[in-house]
């Protein structure tokens, strides 16, 4: 048999290479690298094409008469899932489990028992190139159905995620709290005192850690993914493009100035710090969550920011303060009574920040014991007036006696204090548990919403685009389309795209009707989640001009 | 020679991602000279066969000739240009404006559609220069034609239009 030549298959290289001359050693390096370019091509060769869904099995709209035993997607091309979610017609998503990869075609087994009502099936897959794309589908069993908003949905709950979320939250409230405040009562209130500090910093460092993993652990609750998903990038890029980034950005820059504080020289420069990452707590609270996000803003904000620093200022004291008693130090009586000098008017702005958040968040009584989020409430309420009882017993019983001297009087402080130290962790734990309830503000109202509106402007365009009724279900889109110098623009095309990132939809793209000049309608679309949702208009102005308008809009 | 095979190749590397979309296989090319444009077309529309590419020619490339190709239909928009060109030394303000290929290209089949063209001196350097085309297919459309905004990734947009980046002249 002949033995295969280098370049056989180019021999107008390989002469190429002969007249010249070219060293064995060159030529080697030359084979090398060509083999290098040669595979790469047929890499790139392999790497063709985006995919694109072909069918779907419901088809994109239709009404079945029962629900599929199966669900498919067929592509132009093989593909690999990424993920696959049925929005359920509640709003709650379920995880598609494996498919079965037949050709260009993904088969996955409905869930059983699927009821009346509308489905979003959204698929998210890497085509060849290794370009992730995606798309959704809706359809409906039996008749279309009202949306619901997705907090008053039963889903399959993953425990061990949902504890693991809670204790991250728990260490980054003890962190913000205890560790940042602790550090602030050190520098300003005891003079530089260094007792506690071990502890202090420790908190710091543990909700220091729970911050970042708090991230990881938000995205995988929000693409649905257990906790053993936590190694995957795509956890984290989603959990990044949330608000909680955020907070978790503050939270972690205040503990790290915290930290700072708590081991600098100078009592100046760690007053300085300790101040800085007070203000990083009240950040941190403010910059997402329930509350803070909630209407009107322009309250609502400030009052996250106010309580929770008013919180980190009096939490922070107690662990010092005890440690200050406990071992006899000098500078606890003075201490002592800087704190009970300022504590009347922090306390103050505590409750009244807290009332303003409660009334906005609960709207009315009923909803106190109706409601998961209610009756969390109560139960941090019923705790606070315990701590408050304490509180009121050490200003008033305890405090005078122990500035006038009295010594015995001091191990009940101190008994006293690790009391409210405990009651303290009670309500930060079960604080924490409103990560999983809804505010009744939020389920409220399946009433007739008032449209939504958004405005885009871009250079070569802008459009108006209305959702009507304003909340989650099937709802009539209407895009005004004008130029960007307010001339009229009888545009070809125009396309309207919804997607929900946070809840793992995919866009689901219609193409809108032409009413008039300027005027397009989507009827019939379903939106099936309440919150904010990505619109983007593509406007084709002519057959080799296009605009994509890209705004928000959020639908109750 | 070493250093030019090895950024060949790490062109080629460069290059696979965008080889999912209609581009032009001479990604850079100097002001106030030839241009050959050579789309490559690697798919079709969502699987089905390609009938008909039509390319919008910018303005600024003048004095076009589209390349026959065998088993395709020409078809060659003429019009008046924006402004006027020099085109060794004659003063042009109107030529093709569109070309179009009408014929067959299956999905599993790769193709490539050329044109040849002088690239004025007037172009702004340092920018890119976008050939919007539109791919017809026997079932759907697709528009190559969004342009990326200044600096933005060019996969921020879904369908870009293939663009050749124009360097300083000689």
């Amino acid at each position: 048999m002949e033995r295969p030549r280098p370049f056989a298959a180019f021999p107008h290289l390989r002469s190429a290479m002969t007249r010249f001359h070219i060293s064995a050693m060159q030529q080697k390096v030359a084979r090398t690298l060509l083999g290098v370019i040669l595979l790469t091509f047929c890499i790139v060769g392999q790497a063709f094409a985006h995919a694109a869904l072909v069918a779907s099995d419901p088809a994109d709209g239709t009404v079945l008469a029962n629900a599929p035993a199966e669900l498919s997607l067929t592509f132009d091309e093989p593909v690999s899932p990424l993920i696959l979610k049925l929005i359920e017609p509640d709003g709650s998503g379920v995880s598609l489990g494996n498919p079965k990869l037949d050709g260009n075609r993904l088969v996955l087994a409905a869930p059983s028992s699927l009821g009346t009502g509308s489905y979003v099936l959204s698929w998210r897959v890497i085509s060849e190139d290794g370009h992730p794309v995606g798309g959704a589908v809706v359809f409906s069993i039996g008749m279309p159905s009202a949306g619901v908003s997705p907090g008053a949905a039963t889903e399959a709950i993953d425990w061990p995620l949902r504890a693991a979320i809670w204790l991250c939250r728990v260490l980054v409230y003890g962190g913000l709290f205890t560790g940042v405040g602790g550090a602030f009562f050190l520098a300003w209130l005891a003079g530089g005192a260094r007792v506690a500090r071990t502890f202090v910093a420790g908190v710091s460092l543990a909700g220091l850690a729970a911050a970042g993993l708090s991230l990881g652990l938000l995205g995988a609750d929000a693409l649905d993914l257990g906790l053993l998903s936590l190694a995957e990038p795509k956890i984290w890029a989603t959990a990044l493009s949330t608000s909680y980034a955020l907070t978790a950005f503050f939270a972690a820059l205040s503990m790290l100035a915290a930290l700072w504080a708590l081991y600098s020289r100078g009592p100046i420069k760690a007053r300085a710090v300790s101040a800085l990452a007070m203000a990083g707590v009240g950040l941190a609270l403010a910059s997402s969550g329930h509350a803070a996000t909630a209407d009107p803003q322009w309250l609502m904000r400030p009052a996250v920011f106010i309580h929770a620093t008013a919180i980190a200022f009096w939490v922070g004291a107690l662990a010092p303060l005890a440690a200050l008693f406990a071992g006899n130090d000098k500078a606890a009586k003075p201490a002592l009574r800087r704190f009970s000098a300022i504590i009347p008017y922090v306390l103050a702005a505590l409750l009244a920040a807290g009332i303003v958040l409660a009334v906005v968040q609960i709207g009315h009584f009923g909803a106190l014991v109706s409601t998961a989020y209610g009756r969390v409430l109560l139960v941090k309420l019923a705790l606070v007036a315990l701590l408050l009882v304490l509180a009121a017993f050490n200003r008033w019983r305890l405090t005078n006696p122990i500035l006038a001297g009295d010594g015995r009087t001091e191990r009940r402080f101190v008994r006293s204090i690790a009391g409210e130290i405990v009651l303290v962790t009670a309500i930060l734990c079960s604080v924490a548990l409103w990560r999983f309830t809804p505010p009744p503000r939020a389920l409220a109202d399946a009433a007739p919403a008032p449209p939504v509106s958004v405005h885009i402007h871009a250079e070569r365009a802008m459009a108006s685009v209305t959702v009507s009724p304003g909340r989650a279900g099937t709802v009539s889109v209407s895009a005004f389309v004008v130029g960007g110098d307010l001339a009229p623009l009888d545009a070809r095309e125009v396309t309207l795209s919804f997607s929900m990132p946070s809840a793992g939809i995919e866009p689901i793209r219609r193409e809108a009707r032409k009413l008039d000049q300027g005027q397009w309608r989507v009827d019939g679309l379903r939106l099936p989640v309440a919150g904010q949702w990505d619109v983007s208009v593509d406007i084709l102005i002519s057959d080799f001009e296009s605009v994509t308008l890209k705004s928000e809009i959020t639908l109750r | 020679m070493l250093k030019t095979i090895l950024l060949a190749a790490a062109g080629a590397l460069f290059a696979t991602t965008a080889f999912a979309h209609v581009t032009l296989e001479t990604r850079e090319a100097k002001i106030g000279s030839g241009y050959k444009a050579v789309f490559r077309v690697p798919h079709g529309c969502a699987g089905s066969a390609t009938v008909k590419l039509r390319v919008q020619i910018p303005e600024g490339y003048i004095g076009v000739k589209p390349m026959p190709k065998a088993g395709w239909k020409l078809d060659i928009v003429k019009g008046k240009y924006d402004k006027s060109y020099d085109l060794y030394g004659h003063s042009i303000n109107e030529g093709v404006t569109e070309i179009d290929w009408t014929g067959n290209l299956p999905d599993d089949y790769y193709d490539e559609f050329v044109m040849s063209g002088f690239l004025s001196d007037s172009l702004p350097v340092g920018e890119m220069l976008y050939f919007p085309v539109v791919q017809e297919c026997e079932k759907g459309v697709t528009r190559w034609i969004e342009k990326p905004a200044k600096g933005a990734d060019p996969d921020s947009v879904e369908h870009p239009a293939p663009a050749v980046k124009l360097l300083p002249k000689k």
